[in-house]
């Protein structure tokens, strides 16, 4: 039994063995960007809005409003950011009910990068918004004492991100993949659907983090305490 | 559990195409399109709230143009009114006074008409007295009324005792003038008497429709009438009496 779609190896391009994760990973890229395209492409001002322009446009307000509450204020790349981060997680954890899909959150390597994009993300939202001096300021706050413990809680942040995301699919994923051969015809459906609610709350949690993590980056001052007694 | 670096790197990549690709196709569409649709809808209201101004001055200006017409109306009622009213005035005093005008007529002729049939009245009950007269004396008398007021006259002219003479001088001629034309021996009387008193006169008889019945002696400067005047002017006296209180009893 293969853990990590890491090792399952779907086509060699040019030499290049292309593993189920990053497979999959391009499904998802593909199925959001085409229906992104198909959804927009009659997009204009002067177009009556329909059903689907409107969901599209209650999902992406949505978004936006989570982080203008979290972050006190509109930002458009905090939502190309934290968006594309939930709609990339969501849409891997909802495709896990097509038979054969491995979805890549449950990749560690895929959570391991998306939680170093957060990290990368965070003083780079941080110095746009403070400016270098500003943001390295924050981490003497509130005394320089708290300096290396503030440099472990940045990494640890970053490390609670990518395992919290891959314990729960991976776990998912295994347990629905156990129960398919203890218990075919009932458990994996209850799992399953099981699993695209957790799939979903993870989703919505990995992207709340990072916002509340970026958000306390370019907040002026005392920036919001994150709770990680998450599941 | 082990992490591939070289699939971390390739989603690392991955993640950053599909931000890019999403704001590409999805997010900047998404809020442009909402941007451009707040945008449109403010400026819609904008016009509609510019739309309703302008409509309250509008309506400001035409409630005041209405008041102002509804003043002048009520003002050239009024000038109106009191211009009928004038004119009302006007004609009918103008129909007063020609109702006055055809009352005074009316009665005019009334009068008139009264005093026509009254004559009318007077001459008929004359010419049937006169005929009554003429034929009771004929019929008991054998004799005419011209030959009897002949004889009056006859007799007037002696019991004058010699003032007609005096009054009259020496006249060369004399008219005598009926109402009809007289008999041979009623002239031959008045010729007889005449020339008794008047050697030599002329004498002439004429007839005369107009006159009352009787007769009537011009001589010289004097004249003298024997007719039923006075008789028929107190029988005219009477029926105009009479026709008064018998249109007053009407009225």
């Amino acid at each position: 039994m293969t853990l990590s779609p890491d090792d399952m190896i779907m086509f060699v391009v040019w030499g290049i063995p292309i593993n189920a994760t990053v497979f999959y990973t391009w499904i998802v890229m593909g199925v959001l960007t085409v229906a992104s395209m198909l959804l927009t492409r009659n997009l204009r001002a002067d177009v009556p809005p329909n059903r689907w322009r409107t969901a599209l446009e209650v999902i992406v307000q949505g978004i936006q409003s989570q982080i203008e509450e979290i972050a006190g204020g509109p930002s458009r790349h905090l939502l190309y950011f934290a968006g594309t981060l939930f709609l990339f997680v969501a849409v891997s954890n909802l495709l896990l009910v097509i038979p054969g899909f491995e979805p890549p959150t449950s990749s560690l390597s895929t959570t391991t990068a998306l939680a170093l994009s957060v990290l990368v993300a965070v003083p780079l939202f941080g110095i746009t918004s403070r400016g270098l001096g500003g943001y390295l300021k924050t981490y003497l706050e509130p005394s320089f004492i708290m300096l290396p413990f503030n440099i472990i809680s940045e990494f640890s942040r970053g490390i609670s991100l990518a395992i919290r995301l891959y314990g729960n699919i991976m776990s998912g994923a295994v347990i629905a993949a156990i129960l398919l051969t203890v218990a075919p015809f009932f458990f994996p459906v209850v799992m399953d659907l099981l699993g695209l609610l957790t799939g979903m709350i993870q989703a919505y949690i990995f992207a709340i983090l990072a916002t509340v993590y970026i958000s306390s980056a370019t907040a002026p001052s005392n920036p919001p305490t994150t709770q990680e007694n998450t599941p | 559990m082990s992490i591939d670096w070289i699939t971390v790197a390739a989603q690392l990549a991955n993640f950053l195409v599909l931000v890019w690709l999403l704001k590409r196709f999805l997010y900047r569409p998404i809020l442009d399109g909402i941007d451009a649709r707040e945008a449109e809808i403010a400026e819609r209201m904008q016009i509609a709230v510019r739309a309703r101004e302008e409509a309250k001055a509008t309506e400001a200006d035409y409630r005041a143009r209405l008041e102002a017409l509804q003043s002048e109306q009520t003002s050239t009622t009024e000038a109106v009114r009191r211009e009928a009213e004038k004119e009302k005035d006007a004609l009918l005093a103008e129909a007063q006074a020609r109702i006055e005008r055809e009352r005074a007529a009316w009665a005019a002729h009334l009068d008139e008409e009264a005093r026509s049939f009254t004559g009318k009245l007077q001459r008929a009950g004359a010419n049937a007295l006169l005929d009554l007269t003429r034929k009771a004396l004929g019929d008991l008398a054998d004799d005419s009324l011209e030959a009897r007021i002949a004889a009056q006259l006859a007799r007037k002219m002696r019991e004058t005792n010699g003032e007609l003479e005096r009054a009259v001088g020496n006249p060369e001629d004399a008219t005598i003038t009926s109402h009809e034309a007289l008999s041979q021996s009623t002239r031959d009387l008045i010729a007889a008497e005449l020339h008794n008193r008047f050697p030599g006169l002329a004498l002439r008889f004429e007839t005369d429709p107009a006159q009352a019945p009787g007769l009537t002696l011009r001589i010289g400067r004097a004249q003298l009438a024997w007719t039923v005047d006075t008789y028929i002017e107190g029988l005219g006296d009477l029926m105009a009496d009479q026709l008064g209180s018998n249109s007053g009893q009407k009225a």
